[in-house]
C-alpha cells in the first residue's frame, strides 16, 4: 500500500505530510499557547521594560541601554553575583557529597529501603519559604534549638548567635539547603544508578576491578546524563537562590549574603526601579543560559559511546 | 410572566429611588495594617454621622506601596490613603498626589497640626499630605525591675550616663534579666529610637532638606559609644544583634528588660496585651540632658485627579474634630492637632501626655529616598548601625555609610 502511494502520487504524499504536520501543530498548540502567554510574552515585556526608566509610580520613559550601562557600574550587583557564584559552588558540592552516598545506599533493595528513601526525600516536599521559616526558628539564639541546646549541654560558655557573623550564618544556610535539597538530588541520581546494567558491573568484577575502579570506569560515565540533569537543576536553583537568604538572614550579616536575585528584588520592590530590575533580570538570564550550555557541553555524550 | 415583569419594574424603581435618595458619594481609602486598630473606628463613626460614605481597605504594611503603585498604574488607585509620612516626599515627587495647599491653609487649625507631618507633607513649597495618625519615640522602663535593683521606680534616666548606670544596675539582677534592649539589625527601629539621642545632643544624620548625609559627627559617635559600651558589658541580649524588628516591642513586653527605647504605641499595646508589666515613660535624652523624639505616623494624601475630593476633605475634617481626635487617641494613635491634644487625651492613661509632648516637638528626617537610605533592610543605615554597635571597625562603617548614603541621594531621580 505504502509503496503504491509513494510511486503513484508524490504530490499527495507531500500534502499528507504537511497535513500531518499541521495536525501535529494542532496537538502542541495548547502547550505552545501556554509557553507564549506565560513565558514569551512576559520575557518580551521584561526586555522592553529594561529599556525604560520605569518607576513604580509616575510616567516611564525610554532610555535605551542606560540601564545596562548602569549595571556595569553597579558594584553591589557584581558583589552579589560573586557571592551567588561562591554559594552555588559550595552548595552544589555539598549537595552532591551528601546525595551521592545516599543514592548508592538506597539504590539496591535491602531491609527498610523504602523507609530510608521516604525519610531522605521528605524535606524536598517542603516549600523553600516554609523550610526557611522553620530553620529561622531552629537557628534563633534565644528561643531556637541549636544555640540553646549547645549552651544547655555545656558545649558553649554562652548562647552563640549563629546568624550574627558570616561564617556560621553562611554554613547554617548551606546545612539547611542540603537538608532540603539532597533528597531530591538523591532520587535523580538513584534512577541513574538503577539504569546501569547489572551485567556490566558483574563483568568488571570478574575482570578483577575494585569498587573504586568500577565507580570511576562504569558508574560515572554511564551516569553522564543523569549527572548533567542533577547538576543543571542544582546550579540553576542555586543561582536563583533568594528565599532562604531573605527569610533567615535578610541579606545579613551586614549585607554579606545578598544574592543576585535578592539584589534584583531590592531594586525592583524596595527602590521601585522596575526598569533597572528588569535589566538586571535579563543579565542574570543570559548568565544562567550560558552556564547551562557550558554544563551540557561538558557532560555531552562522548564520541563512540552509545 | 406578567408578575415577574412587575416585580422587575418594582425592583428597578426601588433601585432608582434608592440612587436618587442617596446622591451621597462613597470614597475609597487605604490604610496600612498599623492603622487597623483606629482606622475602622473612625471610618465607622464618620459613616454613621454623614451621608457621604468612606469605604476602607486595610493593606499589609509591606505591600501598601507596591500595591498602590500598581493600582495607580492601572487607574484603580483609592481616592486617598493614609501613608507612612516618610514616603510623602517621594510620592509627591512622582507626581502621584493632589496638591491640597489651598485647602490645608484654609483650615482654621492649620498652624496646630503636627509640624513634623506638615514638613514631610510639603514638596517644593506645596502641601501634598496632612497629618493623620502619629507615633512618637520615647524611652520606657520597667518599674518592677528598677525597684528590685534598688533604683527609684518613678524616675527614668535623663541623660546617657544615667541610661547606662540604670541598665547596669538592672542587669546585675542576673538570670534572664537584661538591662537594655534595641533591635540591632533594624534600620526603621533605630531611625525612630536612636537618632533622637543624636538630635537631643545637637547632631543630625541628614541636612535639613535631605540633600546631604551628615553622619560624620561627634554626636553620632557619642551615641554609638553609649550603645557599644552597653553591648560590651553584656547588658543587651544576644538576640539583639540579629533582630530585624520582630522583637522591637516584644522584648520589653516580656518583662525581663530594664530599659528600652520604644514608641507611644507601646502604651496602648502594653496596657491591653500585657497589663502585668508596670512601666514608666520618659523622653529620649541627649548626652547631657535635654531630649528629642522622632515624630512618626501617617500622612493623609489624596490621589491626583480623584473625583471624590469633597468626600475626602469632609472625612479629614471629621478626623480633625475633637471627636475624631479622641477616637484616634483611644485606639492607639496620638492626636495630631496640638491645640486639642490635651482634651482628646484627658480620659486616657496619663503616660500619653509625655508621648504627646514628645510628638509636638518631634522631628522627622526629610528625604525623597528615605526608604533606600534608612528603612531598607539592606540599605546603608541598617548596615551601619549593625556594624557600629557590634562590629570592630566603627570609623570605617561610618565612612562607608556616609559615602553610600550620599551617592544614593545624588542619584535620586527627583531631588
Amino acid at each position: 500500500m505504502a509503496s503504491i502511494a509513494v510511486t503513484s502520487a508524490p504530490a499527495r504524499t507531500r500534502t499528507a505530510t504537511s497535513l500531518r504536520q499541521w495536525i501535529g501543530l494542532l496537538y502542541v498548540l495548547p502547550a505552545v499557547a501556554f509557553v507564549v502567554v506565560f513565558f514569551v510574552v512576559p520575557l518580551g515585556m521584561t526586555a522592553w521594560m529594561s529599556l525604560n526608566n520605569w518607576p513604580l509610580m509616575g510616567e516611564h520613559s525610554f532610555v535605551g541601554l542606560d540601564n545596562y550601562v548602569a549595571i556595569l557600574r553597579d558594584t553591589r550587583f557584581w558583589n552579589a553575583l560573586k557571592f551567588t557564584f561562591y554559594y552555588t559552588v559550595v552548595v552544589t558540592i555539598a549537595i552532591f557529597a551528601v546525595a551521592f552516598p545516599l543514592a548508592i545506599f538506597i539504590e539496591r533493595p535491602r531491609p527498610l529501603t523504602n523507609l530510608y528513601r521516604t525519610a531522605f526525600f521528605m524535606p524536598a516536599v517542603v516549600g523553600f519559604a516554609s523550610a526557611s521559616l522553620l530553620w529561622s526558628w531552629l537557628l534563633n539564639v534565644d528561643s531556637g534549638l541549636f544555640s540553646p541546646a549547645a549552651y544547655d549541654l555545656g558545649l558553649t560558655a554562652k548562647k552563640v548567635n549563629l546568624l550574627a557573623t558570616f561564617q556560621p550564618a553562611f554554613w547554617s544556610i548551606i546545612a539547611m539547603v542540603v537538608w532540603k535539597v539532597a533528597g531530591f538530588t538523591m532520587i535523580i541520581l538513584m534512577t541513574g544508578l538503577q539504569s546501569i546494567p547489572q551485567d556490566l558491573q558483574e563483568a568488571a568484577v570478574i575482570d578483577g576491578a575494585g569498587p573504586f575502579a568500577r565507580f570511576r570506569a562504569i558508574t560515572l560515565p554511564l551516569m553522564r546524563r543523569t549527572l548533567a540533569l542533577a547538576l543543571i537543576l542544582s546550579v540553576a536553583g542555586s543561582i536563583l537562590a533568594f528565599d532562604q537568604f531573605y527569610i533567615i538572614l535578610r541579606g545579613g550579616p551586614r549585607n554579606q549574603t545578598l544574592t543576585a536575585v535578592y539584589w534584583i528584588f531590592n531594586q525592583s520592590f524596595v527602590s521601585f526601579k522596575l526598569g533597572y530590575g528588569a535589566a538586571l533580570s535579563m543579565v542574570l538570564l543570559v548568565i544562567l543560559v550560558a552556564l547551562s550550555l557550558i554544563q551540557l557541553w561538558l557532560l555531552r555524550k562522548p564520541e563512540g559511546l552509545d | 410572566m406578567k408578575t415577574m415583569l412587575a416585580k422587575l419594574m418594582l425592583a428597578a424603581s426601588v433601585i432608582g429611588g434608592g440612587l436618587q435618595a442617596a446622591a451621597a458619594e462613597t470614597a475609597n481609602i487605604w490604610v496600612r495594617a498599623d492603622g487597623s486598630n483606629f482606622m475602622p473606628r473612625i471610618v465607622d463613626a464618620f459613616n454613621k454621622a454623614h451621608r457621604d460614605q468612606i469605604k476602607l481597605d486595610i493593606i499589609p504594611n509591606a505591600e501598601i506601596i507596591p500595591k498602590y503603585g500598581a493600582a495607580a498604574a492601572g487607574g484603580t488607585a483609592p481616592d486617598a490613603l493614609s501613608l507612612d509620612l516618610i514616603y510623602t516626599p517621594s510620592f509627591a515627587a512622582a507626581g502621584q498626589l493632589e496638591d491640597i495647599t489651598d485647602w490645608a491653609k484654609s483650615l482654621p487649625y492649620f498652624s496646630s497640626l503636627s509640624p513634623a507631618h506638615v514638613k514631610t507633607g510639603t514638596y517644593k513649597d506645596r502641601i501634598y499630605g496632612l497629618p493623620f495618625s502619629a507615633d512618637a519615640s520615647v524611652l520606657i522602663w520597667n518599674k518592677k525591675l528598677f525597684k528590685q535593683a534598688g533604683l527609684d521606680p518613678e524616675k527614668g534616666p535623663t541623660n546617657w550616663a544615667e541610661i547606662e548606670a540604670d541598665a547596669e544596675k538592672v542587669n546585675a539582677l542576673g538570670g534572664d534579666i537584661k538591662g537594655f534592649y534595641f533591635s540591632g539589625n533594624c534600620g526603621g527601629c533605630n531611625i525612630f529610637t536612636f537618632t533622637p539621642l543624636i538630635w537631643a545632643s545637637g547632631g543630625d544624620i541628614l541636612s535639613e532638606d535631605g540633600s546631604k548625609a551628615t553622619l560624620d559627627s561627634p554626636q553620632l559617635r557619642g551615641a554609638i559609644d553609649l550603645y557599644r559600651s552597653m553591648v560590651k558589658k553584656g547588658l543587651v541580649p544576644e538576640g539583639a544583634q540579629t533582630d530585624t524588628g520582630a522583637n522591637f516591642f516584644a522584648a520589653f513586653a516580656g518583662g525581663k528588660i530594664g530599659l528600652s527605647p520604644s514608641g507611644a504605641f507601646a502604651i496602648g499595646a502594653l496596657n491591653t496585651q500585657y497589663p502585668d508589666v508596670d512601666y514608666g515613660i520618659t523622653f529620649l535624652p541627649g548626652k547631657d540632658g535635654g531630649w528629642s523624639s522622632f515624630a512618626g505616623g501617617d500622612n493623609f494624601v489624596v490621589t491626583k485627579g480623584t473625583k471624590k475630593i469633597a468626600v475626602v476633605k469632609e472625612f479629614l475634617d471629621f478626623a480633625y474634630s475633637l471627636e475624631g481626635q479622641t477616637i484616634l487617641a483611644k485606639y492607639g494613635s496620638l492626636p495630631v492637632r496640638n491645640d486639642i491634644a490635651k482634651d482628646a487625651l484627658k480620659d486616657l492613661d496619663p503616660r500619653y501626655q509625655v508621648a504627646a509632648e514628645a510628638m509636638a516637638k518631634g522631628r522627622t528626617p526629610y528625604s525623597v529616598v528615605f526608604n533606600d537610605l534608612i528603612n531598607s533592610a539592606n540599605g546603608p543605615w541598617t548596615q551601619m548601625i549593625n556594624e557600629v554597635f557590634f562590629g570592630d571597625d566603627v570609623d570605617g562603617a561610618i565612612k562607608n555609610a556616609q559615602e553610600t548614603m550620599q551617592s544614593i541621594i545624588d542619584q535620586a531621580p527627583n531631588k
